[in-house]
């Protein structure tokens, strides 16, 4: 019968391998997904369910039942009871993957259940081996059908029955020599069941579709697939236990409604009012707000974009097209490189012992911008250089030969054609800095309060002054200390109080960090529709 | 426009002796090619090409050149694949220039005067030395921009923000020359109902099309052109031709091409080019491909090699 489909074009429709299969896919995507919920304690694992069962049971049924189907799908596929197509070895790299899981799991328990050391404590080692070589063997040596399903069911039974039976459960912990950590049964059971269900979906994607290279297919895309959703995942649980935490602090004493919200101009009123965000420190508010390190971090940001965008679209341009590819240039190269993976505390250093005393010997937020904007250069001429780099000769050609010369060629076609991976590098560097705590905590904020009163809220735009003299232009906001997002969230922390004693006034961190995290956002959501609009120039 | 036919020496070495050349061999001797290219035509030169040498690294891509292009008429290019057609059009507007590894000797004389000399204006040279590349390169913008590109950044159609303000706009003037251009190069009933989309979207001829009219936009007197119809179907590829004949009234064209039927209906010459980056006959088209002197050119011609 596995002949009958070998050199098929059309699946052999026989329904029982598929369907086998394809409930091992949905247990080990649903055991997975449950694995992920009590991680993150979302779910208690010792909650009765119905008639007493705990999701210990849940996972030890689960794995104890992929692990006989996997196991019988791979027999059945090697007897020839059911139609496959398997090649002659499940490969040398999946039996890799499988000995070093075999070597552990062997390790482990010599080691720490049988609490064998062996002669110079080697002897957990060598039976390791043992098994790890054994699991290999077991996965090169037979036909794909049972290399690839038989070794991980046996293992997914034997967490199965481990689990089920009880033998690592609520009141287990385990002690490992020499870590002071405690590992306890509600960490390692999904623990655990996250590797297996990984392994089994795997397996029984690749049974699903008659093993060979369709199975191979559809078991790496189960694979990519499940770690992609791995990724949301953990990035959707951050935000929403930020905002989780966070939120009824931020709108603690919100309003919506005609008049309510604070007056913008001409005796007009916000239609909402959000104290929280608009209020600054004061001891007759009932809500303290942080206007002032919102206002900090943002006009932080805009001004290390407004110097570092233009000087390192500058440097990217000369680097790219007018100076020749050389030693002069792979030494920039790496440099930027290197200024880029730069920690920022040595920013910080340097602006304490550089820019601060230049700026009235005191902290300033145009210290802050100054640091920032130098973090931010090398990840824009990186970015911008590569994306230059990227625009087709072609386009150059075609504008010398129409009698352009080089300067307009840059700026009307290279440059117009490099912006969208520019902004790319503007975005990701507004990230970093937008959150960066140590220099602005030792050029902008060291004198400032990071609760400050409303007259601390850095107005810039309105503190420029012209002057007859030179420097004609001064600004006396720019050079006063300011609070920031970050700096605030960081005394807070430390601090381990809010500025006030525990009333109802209090800033709680997790709201500083939902309002960092949405000025942060929005950051990013200007950044990504300049971008889409840059390219649909390019494109439409 | 006749060839030397008074040149006895000429006579005796192609009638008496058809085979003796060493066409065998390849190498045809020197004095003998220069007799096959030097081309003798009515009216003035607008390009004359004398020793030129053109080296990649150390591959000797061009040979010795010695050609001189007569002003309005077609001259065509031929000759087996990476015999040395592009470079040698390259040279004629100094884009060799770009390439790196190119290393150019000898002389380009563009109406008297070298264009290889270092006073030379290499943005006024290709504003008036015009070129067609052997695959489309439209700029990624809208179809209106990529003819206007040229003119706006010479400064001959200003429609800056300022000129606006001033009162001084030249939309009138750029639709006119768009619609001109594109007229010219066969592509406007296909595109004047959306000249604002990106020419990306174009097909592969229309792109092709749309070189050629950024191309005559700037108004060019010499416009070189590397086998601009390789991309088009046979109907496209007949309005091209047209094009090309058309133009030879008022400019000086110089064509690459690979077809043969092509070549003999647009060319008034033909420049016949053999591996190793030789020039071997230069004549008029017709007496080149009913009556080559040269045996490998015919070889070439009839399709026995190359
Ligand atoms: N940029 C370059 N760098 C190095 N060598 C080059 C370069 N361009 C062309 N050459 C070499 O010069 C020779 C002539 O190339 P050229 O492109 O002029 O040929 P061609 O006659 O136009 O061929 P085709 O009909 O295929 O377009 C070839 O041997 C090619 O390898
Ligand atoms: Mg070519």
């Amino acid at each position: 019968m596995s002949n009958a489909s070998e050199r098929g074009v059309h699946r052999d429709h026989s329904p029982l391998l598929p369907t086998v299969s394809a409930g091992v896919v949905g247990l080990s995507f649903l055991t997975f997904v449950l694995a992920w919920l009590v991680l993150f304690p979302i779910l208690t694992p010792s909650t009765q369910l119905v008639g007493g069962v705990t999701f210990y049971d849940v996972f030890g049924l689960a794995m104890l039942l992929c692990g006989v189907a996997l196991v019988g799908s791979g027999v059945a596929s090697r007897t020839g009871y059911v139609p496959a197509t398997p090649s002659a070895t499940a490969g040398v790299t999946t039996g890799v993957v499988l000995g070093v899981l075999g070597f552990v799991v062997t390790g482990l328990f010599v080691s720490q259940t049988l609490g064998i050391d062996g002669p110079m404590g080697l002897g957990w080692f060598l039976a390791a081996f043992v098994g790890g070589a054994a699991v290999f063997v077991a996965t090169v040596a037979p036909r794909e059908d049972v290399g690839s399903t038989v070794p991980i069911g046996a293992f997914a039974l034997l967490a199965g029955l481990v689990v089920l039976l009880g033998v690592i459960g609520d009141s287990w912990t385990w002690n490992p020599s020499g870590l002071a950590a405690t590992f306890s049964g509600d960490m390692a059971v999904p623990v655990v069941a996250l590797v297996v269900s990984l392994l089994t979906a795997w397996a029984g994607a690749k049974a699903y579709e008659g093993f060979g290279a369709r199975g191979r297919q559809l078991g790496a895309y189960m694979f990519v697939n499940l770690n992609a959703a791995l990724m949301l995942f953990v990035l959707f649980v951050l935000i929403a236990f930020i905002v989780y935490r966070g939120l009824p602090g931020v709108l603690r004493g919100a309003a919506v409604g005609l008049g309510t919200g604070p007056e913008v101009a001409f005796g007009l009123h916000l239609p909402f009012d959000v104290p929280f965000v608009t209020n600054s420190y004061g001891l007759r508010n009932d809500v303290n707000g942080v206007l002032p390190a919102v206002f900090g971090t943002i006009w932080l940001v805009v001004g290390a974009v407004v110097l570092a965008v233009p000087t390192g679209v500058g440097a990217a341009v000369f680097l790219t097209e007018y100076s020749r590819e050389g030693r002069f240039t792979q030494v920039v190269e790496i440099a930027t490189n290197g200024l880029w993976s730069t920690p920022s505390i040595v920013y910080g250093l340097f602006g304490l012992a550089f820019l601060v005393p230049r700026f009235g010997n005191s902290a300033s937020l145009l210290a802050g911008q100054l640091v920032l904007g130098f973090m931010l250069l090398p990840l824009v001429v990186i970015t911008t250089r590569e994306s230059i780099k990227a625009v087709p000769d072609s386009y150059r050609d075609a504008s010398a030969a129409l009698g352009v010369n080089q300067w307009q060629t840059i700026r009307s076609v290279v440059l117009p054609a490099a912006l969208p991976g520019t902004v790319t590098g503007i975005i990701l560097g507004v990230g970093r800095i937008a959150g960066e705590t140590a220099p602005i905590l030792l050029v902008t904020s060291s004198s400032m309060s990071p609760f400050p009163a409303s007259r601390f809220v850095p107005r810039v735009l309105s503190g420029f002054q012209f002057t007859a003299q030179p420097p004609f232009v001064t600004n006396t906001e720019l050079l006063q200390a300011s609070s920031a997002l970050p700096y605030q969230l960081y005394a807070l922390i430390t601090a381990g109080v809010g500025a006030g004693a525990g009333s109802d006034a209090d800033i709680d961190p997790w709201s500083t960090a939902l309002v960092l995290l949405i000025v942060v956002l929005t950051f990013y959501a200007v950044g990504i529709a300049s971008r889409s609009y840059f390219r649909r120039r390019l494109q439409e | 426009m006749s060839k030397t036919d008074t040149d006895s020496r000429s006579d005796t070495q192609t009638e008496s002796q058809p085979l003796v050349d060493h066409t065998v061999e390849g190498e045809t001797s020197e004095e003998i090619r220069d007799e096959w290219t030097n081309y003798d035509f009515d009216g003035e030169a607008k390009l004359s090409v004398s020793e030129l040498n053109v080296y990649y690294g150390d591959d000797h891509a061009l040979k010795d050149i010695d050609m001189e292009i007569p002003e309005q008429s077609v001259t065509a290019l031929i000759g087996p694949s990476g015999c040395g057609k592009s470079t040698y059009l390259r040279c004629l507007n100094r884009m060799n220039d770009r390439i790196k590894a190119a290393r150019i000797e000898g002389n380009v004389e563009f109406e008297g005067k070298n264009i290889y000399d270092a006073d030379a204006n290499l943005v006024e040279l290709r504003k008036r030395i015009g070129m067609v590349f052997q695959s489309p390169n439209p700029f990624p913008k809208s179809i209106r921009d990529n003819i206007s590109y040229g003119p706006r950044k010479h400064g001959d159609i200003d429609t800056g923000l300022l000129a606006r303000v001033l009162g001084r706009d030249d939309g009138e003037r750029e639709e006119r020359l768009v619609e001109r251009s594109l007229k010219q190069a066969a592509l406007w009933d296909e595109v004047n109902d959306r000249l604002g989309d990106n020419a990306l979207g174009l097909s592969g001829g229309q792109q092709q099309r749309l070189c050629i009219a950024r191309c005559l936009a700037t108004d060019p007197e010499v416009i070189l052109m590397d086998e601009p119809a390789s991309a088009l179907d046979p109907i496209a590829t007949s309005k091209i031709e047209d094009l090309i004949e058309e133009l030879s009234e008022e400019y000086t064209v110089v064509v690459v091409t690979h077809n043969m039927q092509q070549a003999q209906r647009i060319s008034d010459q033909t420049a016949v080019f053999l591996t190793g980056g030789e020039l071997v006959e230069y004549d008029d088209t017709e007496k080149i491909f009913s009556d080559p002197e040269s045996q490998r050119v015919e070889d070439y011609i009839t399709g026995k090699f190359g």
